[in-house]
C-alpha cells in the first residue's frame, strides 16, 4: 500500500486544474491528513461534514459564499505547471460541468448515484478535499441551453462539479443523463437555481428486500446556501 | 468479479498464455496468497479447502482467459485511431482515486461470529467464502494479464486493468482471511495452476464480465441493505464491508461499459443483439440455480432466495440495459415461471447424479432431463426481448426525454 502522503499528492494533481472560484486551495500540497482527524464513516445523512470541511482548514463550505476572501496566492505544484507561485485574481471565469436530468431519475430512482455520492463525499472527508461537486434542483444556468431543456423534463437536477473527468465518469455511469459545460465568475453564480419542492411518488411495486433511501439524502450536496435556506 | 458466469460449455481449456506468470507475479505483491496462506493453514483444515478437491461442476465458477492477442489489436491506438479515450482517461481517475484504499481492515468480530456459526450453517458459509473468493481470484488473474498484455499498445486501459485486479486481490484476500475465521485457507496459487480456464473471444469476455460485475454489485448492495435494516441476520461481519466494496464491482462493470462503447461492432448489429441476450440468459440461469441449491445461506441471512434472486435480476437487466442493444423481459411473469421450471428440472438432474445407478443408467436418465432443460432455456431465450442499449448509441434516442 502507498504512503498516504504519496495518494493526497496523487488525488490532489488530478484536480489542480479546476477549482471553484470562491475558494482557492492554499497549494495542491496539502498537509498529509492528521489521522486524529479522519473521520473514518462518513455518514451522508449528517451535516457534520460541514464543520469538518471548516475545521480541517479548507473552510470550504463555511466562507463559500462569502467574498471577502476571496483571492489568495495560490502555490501551485513545482512538477505540474513549471512555476512555483501564482497569483489567482478573483474575477477568472471557470468552468463547470455537469450532467442533468429528471428529478425522478436523479434523486429517486438512480438509488446507486446516492451511493456514488456519498462515497465520494466521504472519502473528500477522509483526505480533507474541498468538496467540488453538489447537486442542484432546478439549476438557473438551464436557461442558456435551450437544446437540453427541449428534451428534459420538469422538475430537472443537474450534478454539477469543477472536475471534467468526474463528469465524464458520470456520464458513462448514468448515460441517460444530458452534459454540458459553462463558465461562471462565482460559484454561487454557477449554482444559483430555483428550487421546487420535489414529491415523489411511491413506486407501485417495491420488491426489494430494503426500503429505499430516505427522500432527502440529496440535502448535503445542495449548495451551500440552498442547504442553509433548507435548515 | 463479484458472481459467475457458467453455463457455457468452456470452448477451450489451453490458456494462450500461461496464467502462471501472473500467479508468480501475484505473489510478489502485497496479497501473498500461496505460500502465507498454506502456512496459516490451521490444524482443523481438512483436505476439502480447495487443495485436494477442486469439484468442476457446470456451475462452479470459472477462470477465464481470452485472445490476447485480439484484445491488444482491439485497443492499439495506433490501429485504432478514433477510439475514444476520454472515457477511459475518466475511469482511470476513478480507479487512481481509490476509494476503498483503507476499507478492507479486519477486526476481531470476524473471528467471534465466525465461531458461533455451527451446524449445517457453518458449512454453507464457508462454501460461500470459498466460491466468492475464487470468483474475485478468477478476476484478479484475468485482469492482472490484461494489464500485463495491453501495457504497450494502450497504457490507459492496461492502467486501468491492473488497477482492477488490484481491487480483486484485495476482496480476494478479505475472504479469503474470512475463510481463515473457519480454520480453512484457499491455496490460491494452486488453485491457479489447477484450474480449467475457460477461453472466451474478447467480445464475449466483455459481455460476461460486464454481466458478472453488474450482478455482483446487485448481490452486494441488496445483502447489505437487507441485513442494514434487519441486523438481527447480521450473523457475520463480512457484510458490513458490502456497501463500499460493491462500489468497486459497479465501477469495474462501467469500464466494460466503455470497452464495448469503444467497440461499436459488438453492440450495433444484430448478433451483437442475439449474443447480449444469449449471456443476459446465461448469467440469471446460472445464478438462479446455483443459489437455489443454496436456499440455506440465503435464509440463514433472513432472505428468500427465490425472491432475492430475482430482485437482483431484475435491477441487473436495468442495469444492463443501459449499454447491450437488447435484454431479456425479465419481469414478463413468464420468466419468472421459467427460471422456476429450470430449477426443478436441475433438482432431476442433481439427484440422478447423486443415486447409486451404474453411470450408463445415469446418462438414459440424463437424457430427457437436460433435453427438457434446454428446450426451457431456448423458450426463455426468444421471448420478445427489450431493445436497450446506452444512449450514446441507442436508435430510440433521439425520441428520448431525459
Amino acid at each position: 500500500m502507498a504512503p498516504p502522503s504519496t495518494l493526497l499528492l496523487r488525488s490532489c494533481s488530478c484536480l489542480a486544474l479546476s477549482h471553484p472560484p470562491g475558494r482557492r486551495r492554499a497549494s495542491p500540497l496539502a498537509p498529509p491528513p492528521n489521522p486524529s482527524t479522519i473521520v473514518a464513516s462518513f455518514s451522508c445523512y449528517n451535516k457534520t461534514h460541514q464543520k469538518l470541511f471548516s475545521k480541517s482548514g479548507g473552510s470550504a463550505l463555511a466562507s463559500i459564499s462569502g467574498s471577502a476572501n476571496r483571492s489568495r496566492a495560490l502555490a501551485v505544484d513545482s512538477d505540474q505547471r513549471g512555476s512555483a507561485v501564482a497569483v489567482e485574481t478573483e474575477k477568472k471565469a471557470v468552468k463547470y460541468h455537469f450532467v442533468v436530468a429528471n428529478a425522478k431519475f436523479m434523486l429517486d430512482e438512480e438509488e446507486h448515484f446516492k451511493e456514488l455520492l456519498c462515497e465520494r463525499l466521504r472519502l473528500y472527508g477522509e483526505r480533507q478535499k474541498e468538496q467540488d461537486f453538489w447537486l442542484v434542483i432546478e439549476p438557473n444556468f438551464l436557461q442558456n441551453f435551450p437544446k437540453l431543456t427541449a428534451r428534459l423534463k420538469r422538475p430537472a437536477v443537474a450534478l454539477v462539479s469543477t472536475n471534467a473527468t468526474w463528469i465524464t465518469f458520470m456520464k458513462l455511469r448514468l448515460d441517460r443523463v444530458l452534459s454540458e459545460q459553462f463558465e461562471a465568475e462565482s460559484l454561487e453564480e454557477a449554482l444559483a437555481s430555483n428550487p421546487v419542492d420535489l414529491k415523489f411518488e411511491k413506486p407501485e411495486n417495491w420488491v426489494a428486500p430494503y426500503s429505499k433511501y430516505e427522500y432527502g439524502w440529496w440535502e448535503p450536496f445542495l449548495p451551500p446556501q440552498a442547504s442553509k435556506k433548507d435548515a | 468479479m463479484a458472481a459467475e458466469m457458467a453455463l457455457l460449455k468452456p470452448i477451450s481449456f489451453k490458456p494462450e498464455t500461461s496464467p502462471l506468470k501472473t500467479s508468480a507475479k501475484f505473489s510478489r505483491t502485497t496479497y501473498r496468497f500461496s505460500p502465507k496462506m498454506a502456512a496459516t493453514q490451521a490444524k482443523e483444515t481438512t483436505k476439502k479447502s480447495g487443495k485436494a478437491a477442486i469439484k468442476e461442476t457446470l456451475l462452479a465458477p470459472r477462470f477465464y482467459t481470452t485472445d490476447f492477442d485480439e484484445m491488444e489489436t482491439l485497443f492499439n491506438t495506433e490501429i485504432n485511431k478514433n477510439l475514444n479515450q476520454s472515457e477511459f482517461e475518466a475511469l482511470l481517475q476513478e480507479f487512481k482515486t481509490d476509494y476503498n484504499q483503507t476499507h478492507f481492515v479486519r477486526n476481531k468480530e470476524f473471528k467471534e461470529a465466525a465461531d458461533k456459526i455451527q451446524g449445517p450453517l457453518r458449512q454453507i458459509f464457508v462454501e460461500f467464502l470459498e466460491r466468492s473468493c475464487t470468483a474475485e481470484f478468477s478476476g484478479f488473474l484475468l485482469y492482472k494479464e490484461l494489464g500485463r498484455r495491453l501495457k504497450k499498445t494502450n497504457p490507459v486501459v492496461a492502467e486501468i486493468f491492473s488497477l482492477m485486479s488490484r481491487d480483486e486481490a484485495r476482496h480476494a484476500g478479505f475472504l479469503n482471511k474470512g475463510l481463515s475465521d473457519f480454520n480453512l485457507a484457499l491455496d490460491l496459487g494452486f488453485l491457479t495452476k489447477a484450474r480449467k480456464y475457460t477461453f472466451f473471444k474478447p467480445k464475449f469476455i466483455f459481455y460476461a464480465t460486464y454481466l458478472s460485475e453488474k450482478i455482483g454489485y446487485w448481490r452486494y448492495i441488496t445483502i447489505y441493505r437487507h441485513l442494514k435494516e434487519n441486523p438481527e441476520y447480521q450473523v457475520y461481519p463480512i457484510f458490513k464491508y458490502f456497501e463500499n466494496w460493491c462500489q468497486d464491482e459497479n465501477r469495474h462493470g462501467d469500464f466494460f461499459s466503455a470497452l464495448m462503447k469503444a467497440q461499436p461492432q459488438f453492440l450495433n448489429d444484430w448478433k451483437a443483439k442475439l449474443w447480449s441476450r444469449f449471456f443476459c440468459l446465461s448469467v440469471y440461469v446460472t445464478m438462479y440455480l446455483n443459489d437455489c441449491q443454496r436456499t440455506a445461506f440465503y435464509e440463514g441471512i433472513g432472505l428468500n432466495t427465490k425472491e432475492f434472486d430475482m430482485h437482483v435480476i431484475i435491477e441487473t437487466n436495468r442495469t444492463t440495459a443501459r449499454i447491450f442493444p437488447a435484454v431479456l423481459d425479465v419481469e414478463n411473469p413468464e420468466f419468472k415461471r421459467k427460471l422456476d421450471r429450470m430449477v426443478e428440472i436441475n433438482q432431476k438432474l442433481l439427484a440422478v447424479g447423486e443415486s447409486d445407478a451404474p453411470a450408463l443408467v445415469k446418462n438414459i436418465q440424463r437424457v430427457p432431463l437436460i433435453a427438457a432443460l434446454a428446450s426451457e432455456l431456448l423458450a426463455a431465450y426468444l421471448m420478445p426481448p427489450i431493445e436497450s442499449g446506452s444512449v450514446d448509441f441507442a436508435e430510440f434516442e433521439p425520441q428520448l426525454v431525459y
